[in-house]
């Protein structure tokens, strides 16, 4: 099955759970392929810059987002779904992110 | 005694007008001529104001006019408190002066295409768009946090009212998820500046950071760290950074295309006055830095990766405007000069070039009624005009040279290799090719792919006013492209004293 197939399979499983009936179309598969595909090659040069804390540790960190990336693809219509509009899954993330913030503001200032 | 009352006046006025419009029901004319003399005079009057601070109250520091120390005890005189400013200043510099132009000439032209595209002119929606930009303008001058506190929520509130006035579709609701938002974000800011109130004893930004450079605070305080995070955390929701992109670009797509103008550049102006801020009193913390190039990646990629798999135009554009965000906070997080006058001028480039894109993009809805780009198309022999100005405004929102991005993003590229992250440049490259790519994708759909037959376009014609808004900010996009030391000769200075 190529890489085409998996996401438009993917797309079609994700709109049945949302209850979506909308057809799946070659600019749906097209425009969430070209997402994914942005969406690795920014995370994955962006974690080139961990190069600067410690090269060996930018390796690993490489190689784990590779494999991670590559089990878990494709990751663009799992981020779609959790990116709604729906009230509680975005007060979920705003709690999550000021959790983190404040956590690496306090810690991550304490300790580095 | 430096006293500019101009100064003052740029956010008294609006609020005056505003207050006044409010008042106006069903005085349509009055409405309109008022509307567009306040209008008018907004980006007039930065250009007409020296430089310099305005004391609210005439409270200046002691320490400028010695007359009002006279007699006080030797425990003032001769102590910090003769320095330390005593009421509310607004600053006024070069950047700011760029800023408010910027902010009042987008005023001005949504105000003008709401004129001339509604039949009925509400005051209250004036009032709205007046007090919003009021506010903002006021969060740009002021030197007093807890002030643009106060104007940070007038101008929520003012952002909601707008919504709330769209009449879209599920807007009510949309306008609800985000002030519950705020009332999360909101009190977190104020019990951040609470604490720097509590830690620092004053209110005043050149002050906090007097106390802070002078070792009479430890900089490492876990109450100053914490006040930080929660800064840092209402600045997200201000400027609508992760985890606010989503429910931002929702407020974009829900509001009138010049209610959309409008909006975004609210955020794009308050993310660089709270930002400047965050960086005066926190720039000794590198990890404050980290922080704002952490979160600026995280919105670039989440923006503009979800505008590419939207179906309506609004809402690609407010994901466009979210990730274009991101390319701003990479300028100041990178911390040199040559980065924050870049990321200063980006701001400037993408709240012309957002408003470009919405009013122009509006015309669609003028003409149909439908913002899914699904149900839209050949829409070019509809009005070729206007679409070549949006394919134009879309260009300069992807970096296409001569237009204003171009030069822009080009900078940002250049101090993210200067200061040793050429990765950073990289990635802002593959984004700008995406960004255009995602913005061709909706052109094509609405203007150059055949017409559905089920699309019905309403006969009404574009207002003229619309079109002459499209061919002035395409004006402004060349001539900052063309002529970039216009702006970044006056950002240069501000980001020359913030390093």
């Amino acid at each position: 099955m190529s890489f085409y197939d998996v996401i438009l399979n993917k797309i079609r499983k994700i709109q049945e759970k949302a209850g979506e009936d909308e057809p799946v179309t070659n600019v749906t598969a097209s425009t969430m392929l070209t997402a994914e595909l942005t969406l690795i090659a920014s995370v994955l040069i962006a974690v080139v810059m961990v190069r600067l804390i410690h090269p060996v540790l930018m390796i690993i960190m490489v190689a784990a987002i590779l494999i991670i990336v590559f089990t878990a693809m494709p990751i663009m219509p799992r981020l779609r779904r959790e990116q709604n509009d729906d009230l509680n899954n975005m007060m979920f993330y705003v709690v999550v992110a000021l959790g983190v913030i404040v956590a690496l503001f306090y810690w991550g200032n304490l300790n580095v | 005694m430096d006293m500019n009352v101009l100064i003052a006046v740029m956010v008294i006025l609006p609020i005056a007008s505003a207050l006044f419009l409010n008042l106006l029901h069903k005085k349509d004319r009055t409405i309109k001529i008022i509307a567009i003399i306040t209008a008018i005079v907004l980006p007039i009057i930065p250009l007409l104001t020296p430089y310099g601070s305005h004391f609210f109250g005439g409270y200046v520091p002691l320490a400028q006019d010695p007359s009002l120390a006279q007699g006080l005890p030797a425990l003032i005189t001769g102590s910090q408190l003769f320095q330390f400013h005593l009421g509310i200043m607004y600053v006024f510099s070069s950047a700011k002066q760029l800023m408010i132009f910027i902010l009042g000439l987008i005023t001005f032209f949504a105000i003008f295409t709401f004129i001339n595209e509604s039949k009925r002119p509400s005051g209250v929606y004036a009032f709205l768009m007046f007090m919003g930009t009021a506010s903002v303008s006021a969060i740009l001058l002021s030197d007093d946090i807890f002030n643009l506190f106060v104007f940070f929520e007038i101008a929520a509130l003012a952002q909601v009212g707008i919504v709330i006035a769209s009449g879209i579709k599920n807007n009510y609701e949309t306008a609800l998820k985000y002030i519950l938002l705020g009332n999360i974000a909101g009190p977190l800011l104020l019990l951040g500046i609470v604490m720097l109130l509590g830690i620092t004893g004053n209110v005043n930004v050149t002050d906090m950071i007097f106390t802070l450079k002078n070792g009479y605070v430890n900089p490492q305080s876990p109450e100053l760290l914490i006040a930080l995070a929660l800064i840092v955390f209402g600045w997200l929701y201000a400027s609508g950074l992760p985890p606010f992109h989503t429910i931002k670009s929702a407020v974009y797509s829900k509001a009138l295309p010049h209610g959309s103008a409008l909006l975004q550049a609210f955020s794009v102006f308050t993310m660089v006055a709270i930002g400047i801020i965050i960086i005066r009193l926190f720039s000794y913390n590198p990890f404050t830095n980290i922080a704002i190039i952490g979160i600026s990646l995280i919105a670039m990629i989440l923006g503009i990766t979800m505008a590419i798999v939207q179906t309506d135009y609004k809402r690609i554009l407010g994901y466009l405007a979210v990730g274009e965000l991101g390319y701003i906070g990479i300028g100041l997080g990178l911390g040199t000069a040559f980065g924050i006058t870049a990321g200063l001028f980006q701001a400037v480039n993408e709240a012309v070039i957002t408003a470009f894109l919405f009013i122009g993009f509006g015309t669609i809805l003028y003409k149909t009624r439908i913002s899914d780009t699904r149900k839209l198309g050949g829409m070019m022999y509809v009005n070729p005009k206007v679409a070549l100005l949006v394919l134009l405004a879309g260009l300069a929102m992807a970096g296409v040279p001569p237009l204003n991005a171009f030069q822009s993003k080009l900078m940002l590229i250049q101090a993210s290799i200067q200061s040793g992250l050429p990765e950073l440049g990289i990635i802002m490259i593959l984004l700008s090719i995406v960004t255009f790519m995602t913005f061709m994708k909706a052109f094509y759909t609405i203007y150059m792919r055949p017409k559905p037959k089920e699309l019905e376009v309403l006969d009404n014609t574009i207002p003229r006013s619309t079109v002459i808004s499209l061919v002035v900010f395409l004006i402004v996009c060349l001539t900052l492209g063309l002529f970039p030391e216009i702006a970044t000769n006056s950002l240069q200075t501000l980001a020359a004293g913030l390093v």
